[in-house]
């Protein structure tokens, strides 16, 4: 039976992230993922780093994390395509013009500085937009991440930081004695740790039924569409006032289109299946914003399973009775914030004074 | 927004207006069942019998045998009262079943209680450097321009790859007017000599073959066995082609105007694997095809494959395998005896069998040395969509991707337009014969929709933004 300081079971952007510090602080680290690291919702992501989208107590946390995702190459690899673009969240109807000003005003509360502008000041920023918008909300931290390149990323990092790392290994059962968690695999291998982890993503609720914890954790299965390679039609990230559009060129010329459109998918047999209707319905929202894109051919689309608590915030700290146990996952919009929070989880594992009272997972129990 | 939702719902819908589908399909319809047969071409006729470009008005000069079959199955599917929609590329198909395609207009769904997938082939090219440059064509595209639309790429040219098309691609050249410059074949001509005991069974395509060697001799074709194309490069006025002895090691320059290269075909698994139906790893069969029992049922319900989908046989069984396929179907609806079965399925079978020689033996011509795939310089291009070369996918494999889907993920091999279609093959190969492991342990390419680039104005048309459906706003 081989043994470990920590285990961490999920190799999400999460559980990595968290791994990661760990091991950069001498521990001992061992990452289980039932696929390999970073091939659930975190390499499927739209990889939007926006305020735009995020929830509005979250946005401290966004902030931090777009800093960490605009400096990669510090801390995590040199070699994963991140930029950093101006965003622009459209409103066409009055309506959504009131919508934009209230939200802004309540994410701007919360320290994103964003500001509302006019349709001519809006072009300026960036001149393919839809030219009858009403107003736009103008903010220039955001831009975004490859998101199918972290797998790469997360991998690498992680073997040079030495965390042990097994993939293709699903957990059948954990027990708790003498503090110590025994993790024993569906192949039969067990593994001991002293602390364990866990953030295995839409998977939470399943995962946490382990420790005889029963929270409901919802199953969006959001639909994302790439075109094919395309010359220069858009500079910025545009997303739209209710928050249903996120839109972005990479360089390679793709241009992504997400927001969060359900397809159809469940975690029991990790089947997904495209909506028509709803891939139309995301399609011409883009269209609407950027609409040189109406020339362009659908190349791929696929889904992501993204975990949701029933109050749409993270859960992410201790797991009650048990000691050295933590979770960490939920985190609504998280791409953003996913590398902070998996930090801050770790200063905390590291006995820094941490405050994660706001994602306390007691309140649902 | 014209995504037209189609009222009717078919008892089967067939996708490939091939022979294996038209066969199917009339099967179908001769028994009372609502039969749509869909196919992206203006008429039915598939690849072999592939119908002449709509604008032409007339075949110009040299009408073939093919033009007339593929006229005899339009009619017949007219005849039999088939709903046909041509011109339609299906680019989604989900479980239950739906069935989503695109023409020049818009986009259309049906429903249908059945599916045959009779969806063809595609053909495999094994990269070479320079594989990617102007001129430079797939040989089974090459036969579609020669038989269906009746023109020569270039004046002048080098056939390369393997297998059967080159003969027959040098036979249709020259009796078009063109010039082969060379044959480069990656077979001996012993291993011609030992598949003609098997390739004689099918008296039909050995007397053409007879007929298109003895069109080399005449023209005095150089032929390059044991060859493969190591370089080409653009030159003024053509192509430069640097050829490879694979057994004595020697090179050998060309001078061209174009080279057509073909390595045999690959089932077509985009359909199956969207429905996500089990597949398995068969080198002879073409690589990856859905998994089928004895009569040809995909391992999903109500999902059967018909024709060259579920392992290559060739177009003469097509439509026998058409045949097969629908019976099973015809059964499994409880339209025919278990009695009728039993007869019509061993009749077809016994026919079949003896196709499968044949298949057989043509596999063997295609089948892919060794000494092709380690000959690939690390820096020739493997997926073309995305320019993704031997090296960066040897690199991923390095730094410790497992399988084919997380090598797309780390290099985006397979990513782009053509969804890894023309990449697959030649991927897997390098990288099992890198790791010494079966392509099997590497698995294929989840099958993601769109199985065909989607005209996005196609789909939407023109539309009020007040149309679009209303979403609930996400949480502030």
């Amino acid at each position: 039976m081989t043994q470990t300081d920590i285990a961490i079971i999920g190799g999400g952007v999460n559980g990595s992230s968290t791994g990661l510090e760990l091991a950069k602080n001498g521990l001992n680290v061992t990452i289980i993922d039932k696929n390999f690291i970073c091939r659930g919702a975190s390499g499927v992501n739209a990889g939007t780093l926006t305020m735009h989208m995020t929830r509005a107590q979250l946005i401290p946390y966004a902030k931090k994390g777009w800093e960490l995702w605009m400096n990669t190459s510090e801390w995590l690899s040199k070699e994963i395509e991140v930029e950093k673009k101006n965003g622009l969240c459209l409103a066409f109807t009055e309506d959504e013009e009131k919508l934009l000003i209230e939200r802004s005003k309540v994410r701007k509360k919360y320290g994103a500085d964003i500001k509302v502008i006019s349709r001519k000041e809006a072009q300026r920023v960036d001149s393919n937009i839809n030219p009858n918008i009403r107003c736009a909300a103008f903010c220039e931290m955001d831009g975004y991440v490859s998101a199918n390149q972290t797998g790469y990323a997360y991998s690498k990092a992680l073997k040079e930081n030495k965390v042990n790392i097994l993939e293709n290994y699903s957990v059948s059962e954990i027990e708790y004695n003498n503090n110590k968690y025994v993790i024993v695999f569906e192949n039969g291998e067990k593994l001991i740790a002293s602390n364990l982890i866990l953030a295995t993503g839409v998977n939470l609720g399943k995962t946490l039924k382990f420790l005889q914890i029963d929270i409901n954790i919802k199953c969006l299965p959001q639909q994302l569409i790439v075109s094919e390679r395309m010359p220069k039609i858009m500079d910025t990230v545009i997303t739209v006032a209710n928050g249903k559009l996120s839109l972005k060129q990479f360089n390679n010329g793709t241009v992504l289109i997400g927001g969060g459109w359900p397809g159809i998918g469940n975690i029991e047999d990790n089947y997904t299946e495209t909506k028509p209707e709803n891939l139309i319905g995301n399609m011409m929202l883009a269209c609407h914003a950027i609409p040189k894109l109406k020339n362009s051919r659908v190349a791929r689309v696929w889904l992501g399973l993204e975990a949701e608590t029933d109050d749409a915030m993270p859960i992410i700290g201790e797991i009650p009775n048990f000691k050295n146990a933590y979770v960490i996952g939920s985190i609504h919009s998280g791409y953003t914030s996913g590398p902070y929070m998996g930090k801050l989880l770790a200063e905390k594992i590291l006995g820094k004074d941490v405050d994660l009272s706001l994602f306390d997972i007691k309140r649902f129990l | 927004m014209i995504l037209i939702n189609n009222k009717t719902k078919y008892d089967v819908i067939v996708i490939g207006a091939g022979p294996s589908g038209v066969s199917s399909a009339i099967n179908c319809a001769k028994r009372g069942l609502k039969v749509l047969i869909v196919d992206s071409n203006h008429e039915a006729g598939g690849q072999i019998y592939r119908a002449p470009p709509k604008t032409y008005k007339s075949i110009p000069k040299n009408k073939l045998e093919e033009n007339e079959i593929q006229k005899k199955m339009s009619i017949e599917l007219k005849n039999y009262q088939i709903e046909t929609a041509y011109n339609h590329t299906v680019w989604q198909v989900s479980p239950g079943f739906k069935v989503n395609a695109f023409n020049d207009f818009s986009t259309i769904q049906w429903e249908t209680k059945s599916l045959i997938i009779a969806t063809g082939t595609y053909e495999k090219i094994i990269p070479f450097e320079g594989w990617t440059i102007p001129g430079v064509i797939g040989l089974a595209a090459c036969t579609v321009m020669l038989k269906s639309h009746h023109f020569i790429p270039s004046k002048k040219i080098i056939l390369a790859g393997n297998g059967p098309l080159l003969i027959l691609v040098a036979y249709y050249i020259s009796k078009f007017g063109g010039k082969v410059d060379a044959i480069v074949d990656t077979c001996s001509k012993l291993d011609w000599i030992r598949s003609t005991l098997s390739l004689i069974t099918n008296q039909k395509n050995f007397n053409d073959g007879i007929k298109w060697i003895f069109k080399i001799f005449l023209n005095r074709i150089p032929v390059h066995s044991n060859c493969k194309i190591e370089k080409a490069v653009e030159v003024d006025g053509g192509i430069k082609v640097k050829i490879l002895n694979l057994k004595t090691g020697e090179y050998k320059n060309i001078f061209s105007e174009t080279i057509a290269i073909g390595h045999g075909l690959t089932p077509s698994t985009d359909i199956t694997r969207l429905l996500r139906a089990e597949h398995i790893y068969d080198e002879h069969k073409g690589g990856w095809i859905a998994k089928v029992d004895r009569f040809l049922r995909s391992s999903v319900n109500g999902v059967y494959l018909a024709g060259d989908g579920a392992g290559i046989s060739g177009a003469l069984a097509a439509s026998d395998k058409g045949l097969l396929a629908s019976t099973a179907l015809l059964y499994d609806k409880k339209i025919i005896s278990k009695k009728e079965f039993d007869t019509n399925t061993r009749k077809i079978k016994k026919k079949l069998d003896k196709y499968e020689v044949f298949a057989k033996a043509i596999s063997k011509l295609n089948s892919i040395p060794k000494k092709l795939i380690e000959n690939i310089h690390e820096d020739t291009i493997i997926c073309r969509c995305e320019d993704i070369t031997k090296k960066e996918i040897l690199s991923a494999v390095d730094q410790g991707a497992k399988d084919i889907n997380q090598i797309k993920s780390w290099t985006r091999l397979g990513m782009g337009p053509c969804q890894g279609r023309t990449c697959q093959y030649t991927a897997s190969k390098i990288i099992a014969e890198y790791l010494n492991c079966e392509i099997e342990n590497l698995g294929y390419l989840t099958g993601r929709s769109p199985i065909r680039p989607v005209p996005i104005d196609r789909v939407l048309g023109d539309f009020d933004y007040e149309k679009i459906t209303k979403v609930e706003a996400a949480p502030l």
